[in-house]
């Protein structure tokens, strides 16, 4: 039959029905390739659905563009990957076809058929392995041009447009015993395991159990329909098909990654189970031989698989080189199939292919013994490679036995079996015997039965097969890669002679078959060419992911968790800005943080500050511990009081800051910020649980359990009176920092303390989460005659600042030790132990560190962004010598004010530092006598 | 000096035209008894520094000890970022150095590292974080070096699939644009200071195991390997992943503790993005390889460890974090995983220079940011050695200085470190 | 998996690494280069070492625990101030 030239030999190359095919002739689906609309049947895949038209060249390879076609027709076809509507890297010999599916080459221009890019063909001979190393070095300004130019040989499909319609999601799974390979082993080992009383889940990677029984022959497809109704008959098994695992993790975790679920585009399954029985089969490997990846060359299992699961003949005329049974079986279904046979290669009996010959595709074949033979189609079967990444993930080794020319998996821990083929040879009695064995035993292990006694698994013979892994001809090992053996060959002889140099430099096994089809005929030739043995060369361990995975599946439904005070509707209600702060959502403002601030500081405003660490503390050691943990003093706070505290690391840095008080003699609370509660409680448990587990303390973590409102203002005292009930407001029974208990609002159980951050006067009120709302509603409406409005975290900002209260983790930093954060006052270094003394004590008799001052622009309408740093030595440069840590416009004084640091000799008041703002200019700002801005002696405070 | 026929264009074309074979990029060597100068460790730093001492100082009686195949390491597992816009002054000059190092690297190494330049961007989520990148950025200005903070619409037109629309979670509020920061070919800036290194005459011995340093009344003697023993004045160790191990042989603490840093790549797609992106708050940062893969690497490990297998929560974790930024990428798929050791330090900086040991050297301690200031780290190490002098470069970085308090402060910088 | 003195065999990511549990100096009298060894110096060995870890998803007690360094298996945990009767 004449093969047209250049490339699609247009035609039906469709079978008459085949009693094993999985298409449904009653189905028909038509979909685009490159534009041109093609049909298929249900069940196709998009190679094999191409392949029955005549399609021939499927796409073009990495670096030098040659033509490439069907090799192994399944997933791991690396000449298969074609871009599907929005989805790039599809593997086209797997994935079925659905109607109105839209498939294109990648990487191709302008087509398929004229690749412009294929001219690298003809320069072929000087783009040796790494060649972009040996050249672009020079003019060093050229290479950003010769960068994109490069770029635009990249392989791969367009990034999607739009975020994905579809859905991606997770699921978790604990079964007793996963069977990983849905063939006659993993279908014997499932129900042996079932049958032994363990639930078992089942994952296959096809689209149906069976692996290769699927196209057998006649009696071993009876076999197939036994294993298939034992298997849905045991209630225990659960099968997945369309499913591949992907990863063995610590802690027992295996990754599955399941398509074909309805509904969701992909889905990452995570196994716990107790034990894992591997039961993946053999890959077939590719022969390595000049013109080995011309269109037309293929696998035995690509052309059994073709012609008996899609119907598909696969070529007119074939040459097939056979040095196993699969091999021969393939020659039979060829005969069978109207193909002509043209010639039967037999390494067996000496005999090998020498050179594959073609122009875009297979003309010709030359063969050992002179002969040339034309043909359309070369098929190989050479050997086989046991995918043992999943047992060497499980901490199994991996050793290469020359007389089965293959690696076995040596060194299983207690947890892992192996069956079928991936762990011997034998013909489908043994394998079954052998499987099924194994997943009683594996069932027997995972229910761990008292006294029981092991399961004789019968052992596989390793076989014996010849190593065929290179012809006498230098042909191409990764094809998805683009690299040859003579590339690998020519990289040895440079002096990248270990396996990972090799890799490395000339990226074989780096595409997207991962080198499952071609690591071990890249081991073969670098140890011919090192000359070593494939031993001692290199084995394959196997990393995760085995199969790519997405990105959606492993992000699932990508939940973000976040914390909203009881108020929270009600501040997004009313226009609030939100404000992301670790993992609460804050108001920033309500509109107007200016007029924020002046509510305050002339009326009264409220803001939530529910987020506040809060603790409880109870105990007869409380004190004790509150002397450990703070820079001050604390063993004489009286029921009632309320005292600032900063918290020191052992190196002295702050690490936070709050209000502690003392609600009643063993009974405490002790707040922090809110983005250090975490560490906090951490801090305080260590030295609770490692240093005095004997003192008698208890702390309970409430920050949640308190919706927290402070009131602030001078009418502020007005205004909670009207909420509190049984607690005496007046000045001098419930003078600055003082805390009381009582009902609020009609609700028990309250806390109210006057403390200042803001520095007015100001009530925190305390009330349980459950009725913060209510309380929060209450204040708005008892005081609206006295002006009342919410204000948020910004003009809280701007409130503090004006009163100079530093923010830790904005004026304080990493290394800020307690004497530099203007805490002189507070730190007692002749107290008892604490926490950071030492390293304070050095600090302060080192007496040189920066400090951190008030300062204010001289010119009030310059405002200094936050970070802009301070220089020592004029303005033209210099030292840095600090920087500004807080920064606001004042609405109170009308003009900006900071916090910020200097160097010890520039601290003193007065002194005039110069401030480096980002566009350039240098202004001068002065160093205030005290950090707070506004009202220094803090009258307004306690009033 | 040079033995070795320049790599170019033209060499290419005429020994594509004759067959001629390049020759060995390095020779495989026997073990002297002795040398002038051991290194520990065959990743950039110690072929590094084992080249500018060559180069500079002229001094080839080298060993490179490295007990796999050269850059098998950090220096091979690396997402191979380049940059100088850190925080602290001497952190600053010190990367920035670095920096103008790689940008002739290729033509001083006549080794095409393919260094691009495309820019490196850090996002900034929260008002805390754009502080940082401001006071970043002012220090890196104020060192003369191109960084500047950048507002939203900027960075939608730097990178145009990154979602800068108002998120409830993570909001981008701007962003530290560095133009000068890039992606370079990890594997070549081995090789090619490998290769020089070998025709200047160093001696590069790959399959070596360090097993005892030899050090008698309080200075160094030379080592024992698995191939013999050899005796030196001075040893460096330039490892990185097992620095504290190396160190406890010449009986030298330090204040290190290694973590797992894993990273993954994609299947190729079409080059779209051509600046590195990193999110401090979301623990990511993501380049795109000229062939088209996406890189992603993160923060570390949560607890120190030896072990460089990948885990199934990082993968998760990086794609959630990476699809929050550019939610048009789930159907890319990850490849390929792995995971390199990084010895942090308290204060994110490295530690370079003497020991208590006379004549034991260090450059350790470079946690996150170690393949960037391997041309820097070579230079300052060989001129140390070679004139008994700290350079000024790297005073700040010294083993004393955790004993004295003087930290080094670039722990905000240190892209999605701790 | 950690085995929780208190709360049985759970996955590692309810942990938290709390340190190297390393013996800490009287702040009163160690000297500044004593003091400092104690905050930054580490062990950081291979095999097995012993350390500081926290149940924080959970119960939050703290647990001196075994662990191999390079294949992450964890044995004996103890609760630092002493296990449930």
């Amino acid at each position: 039959m004449i093969i047209p030239r250049g490339g699609a030999a247009r035609g039906d190359w469709r079978l008459p029905p085949q009693p094993a095919e999985s298409i449904d002739r009653s189905a028909p689906v038509r979909f685009r390739w490159n534009g041109t609309t093609y049909g298929g049947f249900a069940g196709d895949t998009i190679a094999s659905a191409l392949a029955a038209s005549g399609v021939r060249v499927f796409s073009r390879s990495l670096k030098y563009h040659r033509p490439r076609g069907i090799l192994t027709a399944d997933g791991d076809d690396p000449n298969c990957l074609v871009q599907v509507d929005d989805e790039p890297n599809v593997r086209a010999g797997h994935r079925l076809v659905r109607p109105g599916m839209a498939v294109r080459a990648q990487g191709v221009w302008p087509t398929l058929q004229v690749d412009v890019k294929a001219l690298n063909q003809v320069v072929g001979r000087f783009l040796g392995p790494g060649f972009y190393y040996k050249t672009f070095i020079a003019p060093r300004q050229l290479w950003p041009t010769y960068e994109r130019v490069i770029r635009r040989f990249s392989p791969g499909g367009p990034v999607p447009p739009a975020p994905p319609t579809g859905r991606y999601d997770q699921r978790v799974v604990h079964r007793d015993v996963l069977v990983v390979g849905g063939g006659p082993a993993g279908m014997a080992a499932a129900v042996g395991a079932a049958g032994g009383g363990a639930s078992v889940l089942l994952v296959d990677e096809q689209h149906a159990l069976g692996g290769h029984l699927r196209w057998a022959d006649g009696s071993d497809r009876t076999r197939l329909a036994e294993l298939r109704r034992a298997v849905a008959e045991a209630t225990s098994i659960e099968v997945m098909t369309d499913a591949v695992v992907t990863g063995r993790y610590d802690g027992h975790w295996v990754s599955v990654l399941q398509r074909s679920v309805p509904g969701v585009v992909e889905r990452l399954v995570k196994v716990r189970t107790q034990q894992i029985v591997v039961a993946a089969g053999l890959i077939e490997r590719p022969y390595v031989v000049a013109g080995n990846d011309l269109p037309g060359v293929m696998l035995s299992t690509a052309v059994r698989r073709l012609i008996n699961l899609y119907a598909v003949r696969p070529g007119a005329r074939a040459v097939v080189l056979t040095a196993n049974g699969e091999g021969d079986a393939a020659a039979r279904d060829l005969d069978r199939a109207g193909v002509d046979v043209a010639r039967v290669v037999d390494p067996r009996r000496g005999e090998d292919i020498v050179s594959i010959r073609g122009r875009g595709r297979v003309e010709a074949v030359e063969l050992s013994d002179r002969s040339t033979v034309t043909c359309d189609l070369v098929v190989t079967a050479t050997g086989w490679t046991a995918p043992l990444s999943l047992l060497t993930m499980s901490g199994a080794r991996a050793a290469y036995d020359p007389v089965a020319a293959r690696f076995f998996a040596t060194g299983l821990p207690d947890d892992v079996l192996a069956a079928g083929g991936v762990a011997g040879a034998g013909d489908l009695d043994a394998i079954v015997e052998q499987a099924g064995a194994a997943g009683r035993e594996s069932a027997a292990r995972a229910t761990a039965a008292a006294g029981r006694s092991p399961v004789a698994v019968p052992g596989l013979a390793a076989g014996a097969h010849p190593a065929l892994f290179t012809g006498r001809t230098d042909g191409m090992v990764d094809l998805a890669e683009d690299v040859s053996a003579k590339d690998l060959k020519a990289a040895v002889a440079e002096g990248y002679n270990s396996l990972e140099l090799v890799k490395r430099y000339t990226t074989v096994t780096m595409g997207p078959t991962q080198g499952r089809l071609e690591a071990v005929n890249a081991i073969a030739v670098v140890a011919a060419a090192t000359g070593g043995s494939i031993a001692e060369t290199g084995t394959t361990t196997g990393r995760p992911p085995y199969a790519p995975v997405s990105l959606g599946a492993l992000a699932g439904r990508n939940y973000q968790p976040v914390r909203h005070s009881p108020m929270h509707a009600w501040h997004v209600a009313h226009g609030a800005r939100p404000l992301v702060a670790g993992l609460w959502i804050r108001p920033d403002h309500y509109g107007d943080p200016a007029a924020e601030v002046r509510t305050v500081r002339s009326a009264v405003g409220i803001i939530d500050v529910t987020p506040l660490g809060k603790f409880e503390l109870t105990g007869t050691d409380v004190p004790r511990l509150l002397e450990l943990l703070y820079v001050n003093r604390w063993q004489k706070l009286a029921v009632g009081s309320v005292r600032y505290g900063v918290m020191c690391t052992e190196d002295g840095v702050v690490l936070d800051d709050g209000v502690t008080g003392r609600l009643a003699p063993a009974r405490y609370l002790l707040t922090c910020t809110s983005s250090g509660a975490g560490a906090v409680e951490d801090w305080i448990a260590l030295w609770l649980q490692t240093e005095h587990p004997d003192w008698d303390v208890r702390v309970v973590p409430v920050t949640d359990a308190y919706a927290s409102i402070n009131v602030a203002g001078p009418r502020s005292r007005e205004l909670v009176s009207r909420l509190v009930e049984d607690i005496d407001l007046a000045p001098d029974a419930f003078s600055y920092m003082q805390v009381r208990t009582g009902r609020v609002a009609g609700f028990d159980d309250c806390i109210v303390w006057r403390i200042g951050f803001t520095g007015e006067l100001s009530f925190e009120l305390h009330v349980p989460a459950g009725h913060g709302q209510e309380v929060w509603d209450r204040l708005l409406t008892a005081g609206a005659d006295l002006g009342v409005g919410p204000f948020g975290i910004e003009a809280q900002r701007i409130l503090r600042l004006e009163k100079g209260h530093l923010v830790v983790g904005q004026d304080t930093d990493g290394l800020t030790q307690g004497f530099s954060a203007g805490l002189d006052w507070a730190i007692k270094l002749d107290k008892a132990e604490f926490l950071g003394q030492p390293e304070l004590r050095w600090q302060h008799e080192r007496g040189d560190d920066r400090q951190l001052v008030g300062l204010q622009p001289v010119d009030g309408a310059v405002l200094p962004p936050e970070s802009s740093q301070i220089l020592d030595g004029g303005s033209d440069g210099g030292h840095i010598a600090g920087r500004i840590t807080s920064s606001r416009m004042s609405p109170t004084l009308g003009r900006s004010i900071c916090l910020g640091f200097v160097s010890a000799r520039l601290a003193r008041p007065g002194t005039v530092v110069t401030v480096r703002l980002p566009d350039g200019r240098s202004v001068p700002a002065a160093v205030m006598p005290q950090l707070a801005h506004v009202d220094p002696d803090g009258e307004r405070l306690r009033g | 000096m040079s033995r070795l026929p320049r790599y170019s264009a033209v060499g290419l074309l005429r020994r594509g035209v004759t067959g001629r074979r390049w020759p060995v990029v390095w020779r495989h060597r026997d073990l002297e008894p002795s040398y002038d100068v051991i290194v520990i460790g065959g990743g950039v730093h110690g072929l590094a520094t084992a080249y500018s001492l060559a180069k500079n100082h002229g001094i080839t009686r080298v060993a490179v000890l490295e007990r796999a195949y050269l850059g098998s390491g950090g220096s091979g597992r690396n997402t191979a970022i380049i940059r100088s816009n850190y925080l602290t002054p001497e952190g600053v000059r010190f990367y920035d150095r670095s920096l103008k190092l790689y940008e002739t690297l290729a033509q001083d190494l006549n080794y095409n590292v393919m260094f691009s330049q495309r820019g490196h961007l850090t996002l900034a989520h929260t008002d805390a974080a754009l502080r940082t990148m401001r006071w970043r950025a002012e220090v890196n200005k104020l060192e003369r070096i191109d960084s500047e903070v950048i507002g939203p619409a900027d960075i939608a037109g730097l990178v145009p699939e990154l979602d800068v629309s108002s998120h409830p979670r993570y909001p981008v509020l701007g962003g530290l644009f560095h133009p000068p920061g890039g992606i370079i070919r990890h594997d070549a800036v081995v090789w090619g200071y490998a290769r020089a290194a070998d025709a200047l005459g160093v001696a590069l011995h790959q399959q070596t195991e360090v097993t005892g340093i030899d050090v008698e009344a309080g200075r160094v003697r030379g080592v024992r390997t698995n191939r013999g023993s050899i005796t030196a004045p001075v040893v460096v160790n330039c490892t990185a992943g097992w620095s504290s191990l190396v160190c406890d042989l010449a009986g030298v603490a330090v204040p290190i503790t290694t973590y797992p840093l894993q990273a993954a790549v994609t299947e190729p797609v079409r080059p779209f993005l051509h600046t590195v992106v990193v999110s401090g708050t979301l623990h990511v940062y993501v380049s795109q390889t000229d062939r088209g893969e996406l890189v992603f690497g993160a923060a570390t490990d949560p607890y120190p460890s030896y072990s460089t297998r990948g885990t199934l929560e990082f993968t998760e974790s990086v794609a959630a974090h990476v699809l929050e930024l550019m939610p048009s990428l789930a159907p890319l798929r990850v490849l390929r995983q792995w995971a390199g050791l990084c010895d942090m330090t308290p204060d994110f900086s490295p530690i370079m220079g003497r020991t208590p040991v006379e004549g034991f050297l260090v450059d350790i301690g470079w946690g996150t940011y170690g393949f960037k200031a391997a041309p820097v780290a070579g230079e300052t190490m060989a001129e140390l050695i070679a004139t008994d002098r700290v350079p000024k470069l790297i005073r700040a970085f010294d083993l004393d200085r955790f004993a004295d308090g003087r930290l080094v402060g670039e722990r905000g910088a240190a892209a999605v470190g701790h | 998996m950690i085995t929780c003195p208190w709360c049985g065999s759970r996955d590692t990511s309810e942990f938290a690494y709390a340190g190297e549990g390393n013996p800490r100096p009287d702040p009163a009298t160690a000297s500044p280069e004593a003091w400092r060894r104690y905050l930054y110096v580490r062990r950081n060995p291979d095999g097995w070492t012993t350390e500081l870890w926290r149940h924080r998803i959970g119960c939050g007690t703290y647990l001196r625990l075994e662990r191999h360094r390079t294949t992450d298996e964890v044995r004996l945990a103890r609760a630092v101030g002493g296990d449930p009767a």
